[in-house]
């Protein structure tokens, strides 16, 4: 099994904005769905909550906000490339494609747009932060991620 | 000749059906767009990333395989989290793209190619910062394994490193990059005895700074109160005391078994992905598992961190005088917190041979940096005290009753889910005639086999 490096775009890289819906259902398709308005128009209001009509059934959102610092990428894989001197090795055979395993490969995480806030969407109720595992994912593991894993900076660490 | 024409027409009238089937497919006024093979992921990045970070692939310290990290050569390194909804609740992703946003312009041109996409899998990668420390652990598993603390020797971060640089793939390709080396050798000497050899630095592993590495980090975590989630299930509901209200002479012996630092380790998916982001991954229970009503030693199995000593406590009480709430001092609240905080990073970040390790470290070390002996007074009356219930309440036929727990109550519902199946399936194979026959009652009736006797 190889594992390819992946580069990401950074933020500033992204054009465009995208509105993240989770919907409480699966979909069992994965791609586009245009034109997406004929089913599909959620009215918000100002405060944290909208509501939609999919398919009949009335979905009530929560806008979650990602916390400050970071930023919703939707990326898009592309297949990894081998870097260029590997190209001799792949005239050769078999032999030596396990070899190229432990080539380098860089692949790209193709940033198709940025978000910095995600709506959940629910039956009927508002989704709750002690339940929902994504808004607990945004309100809790964030920053307590941030205390398990503070370290003091490099310099000062060096006594 | 008439064959030709013959196929000629099959062919035609097979072209007709065929044009004729393709309207009635798109009847439903959308066609629906073929799947892409790769969809679209959704990140939650830092910011402070730089654009240099790459997704690379490095040994996970508690799974022991490689995992994807986000490595930033300024900024250091991020571990990916995976946010997903369980099994059982659906979701999906409705990502639109385009028609919001700073660049209204673009949207014309690339709504085309991105326009609303639909993916079936909810998965949400989060990177949050992650301390190298952990990183570079399964480089001193060998050592601490087999070694006493004599035999350990100073050597270079780079022999260190080389005993995980297979099984980590992209390590030494990380190493290159900007300052990656310095902050890893950095918090290598935070958790080793370093010493200076000529113009090089060398290292020898230390456990016991190891311990209070991560003691101190567990301290932080407890200073205020854990996410909402984690402190309610570990610390509030483990302290709660249960009520008590009958009067009951008993003769019980406890057994406390605590299995904390239980993982529920749903395996890493080949992508990005470590641990369940929920935080019940610690699962910390302190059940009471037998109840006799004979005295008898019970030894007790604790991986706790702590010394809860071994000890079987065989009572003779009168529940009478316990108060229903036996309410948890702060102190105690804070050393339940600082323990569950200890417990989980041993379960996210450490592996388990070097956690059993520092448990017994834990126990052992003199002073002990911790005192947990309130704690452990107060679990335990806690757990006597929900002992005597249960066996207030379990008397009589329910004495010997085993008390389920949660996975052999899935386990139950799951056979009778099956069978309940198998029996469906069983019916809908049977005719109508055969089924209604099993209706007529036969009480009394000759056998068939009767008329097919020879007389």
């Amino acid at each position: 099994m190889s594992h390819p490096i992946f580069s990401v775009d950074s933020q500033e890289n992204i054009q465009q904005k995208a509105r993240i819906n989770l919907l409480p259902c699966r979909i069992h398709h994965d791609g586009n769905v245009n034109p997406v308005e004929t089913y599909w128009s959620p009215n918000g209001s100002e405060d944290q909550t909208k509501t939609a009509y999919l398919r009949g059934r009335k979905l009530q959102g929560k806008v979650v906000k990602l916390p400050e610092g970071y930023y919703g990428s939707v990326v898009e894989k592309s297949a990894p490339k081998k870097p260029e001197p590997s190209q001799e090795e792949m005239v050769e055979d078999l032999e030596i494609i396990e070899d190229a395993e432990d080539q380098l490969q860089v692949g790209e995480m193709q940033g198709k747009a940025t978000f910095d806030e995600f709506i959940v969407w629910n039956h009927e109720t508002l989704a709750n932060s002690s339940e929902d595992p994504y808004l607990r994912g945004m309100e809790e593991w964030i920053s307590f991620a941030g205390q398990i894993h503070s370290y003091p900076p490099v310099k000062a660490s060096n006594k | 000749m008439a064959r030709t024409t013959r196929s000629k027409a099959s062919a035609s009238t097979a072209a007709t059906s065929e044009t004729k089937s393709t309207p009635s497919n798109t009847k439903s006024r959308y066609t629906l767009p073929t799947e892409s093979t790769n969809p679209p992921k959704l990140f939650i990045l830092p910011t402070s990333a730089t654009k240099d970070a790459k997704i690379v692939s490095l040994l996970n310290p508690r799974y022991t395989k490689p995992t994807r990290y986000l490595v930033c050569p300024e900024t250091g390194i991020y571990e990916f989290t995976r946010i997903a909804a369980p099994k059982a609740t659906p979701r999906s992703w409705l990502i639109e793209c385009g028609n919001t946003g700073k660049v209204e312009e673009k949207t014309s041109e690339d709504g085309a190619e991105l326009g609303a996409y639909i993916t079936k899998g909810a998965d949400l990668y989060v990177a949050t910062l992650i301390d190298p420390l952990f990183l570079i652990l399964p480089a001193f598993a060998a050592q601490s394994a087999n070694t006493k603390d004599e035999k350990r020797m100073f050597i270079s971060s780079d022999d260190h490193l080389d005993s995980i640089r297979e099984k980590s793939p992209h390590l030494s390709e990380i190493l290159r990059w900007g300052n990656i080396r310095t902050l890893l050798e950095s918090r290598m000497a935070a958790i080793c005895d370093t010493a200076e050899a000529g113009d090089e630095t060398m290292f020898r592993f230390n456990e016991d700074k190891l311990l209070t590495e991560v003691l101190s980090k567990a301290q932080k975590m407890s200073e205020q109160s854990l996410p909402k989630s984690m402190e309610e299930k570990f610390v509030t509901k483990a302290l709660e005391a249960p009520v008590v209200g009958m009067k009951r002479e008993n003769t019980t012996t406890l057994s406390i078994s605590q299995t904390e630092a239980q993982v529920q380790s749903e395996t890493p998916a080949s992508t990005s992905t470590v641990s369940t982001p929920k935080p019940e991954s610690v699962e910390s229970q302190s059940s009471a598992l037998s109840t006799g009503t004979a005295p008898s030693l019970v030894s007790e199995v604790s991986t706790a961190a702590t010394s809860v000593v071994e000890e079987s406590i065989t009572t003779t009480t009168t529940a009478a005088e316990l108060t229903p709430s036996l309410g948890a001092s702060p102190e105690i609240t804070t050393l339940q917190r600082l323990r569950t905080a200890f417990n989980f990073i041993c379960s996210c970040y450490i592996a388990p041979s070097q956690v059993t390790r520092l448990q017994t470290k834990l126990k052992e070390q003199k002073p002990p940096p911790i005192d947990f002996t309130p704690l452990d007074n107060y679990l335990e009356e806690i757990s006597k005290l929900r002992q005597e219930l249960a066996a207030a309440r379990s008397v009589g036929d329910y004495s010997r009753k085993r008390v389920l727990d949660e996975e052999e109550l899935a386990d139950r519902a799951e056979k009778k889910r099956r069978k309940e199946e198998e029996e469906k399936r069983k019916k809908a194979g049977e005719s109508k005639g055969v089924r209604d026959l099993k209706k007529v009652n036969t009480v009394g009736m000759k056998k068939m086999s009767d008329f097919f006797k020879k007389k």
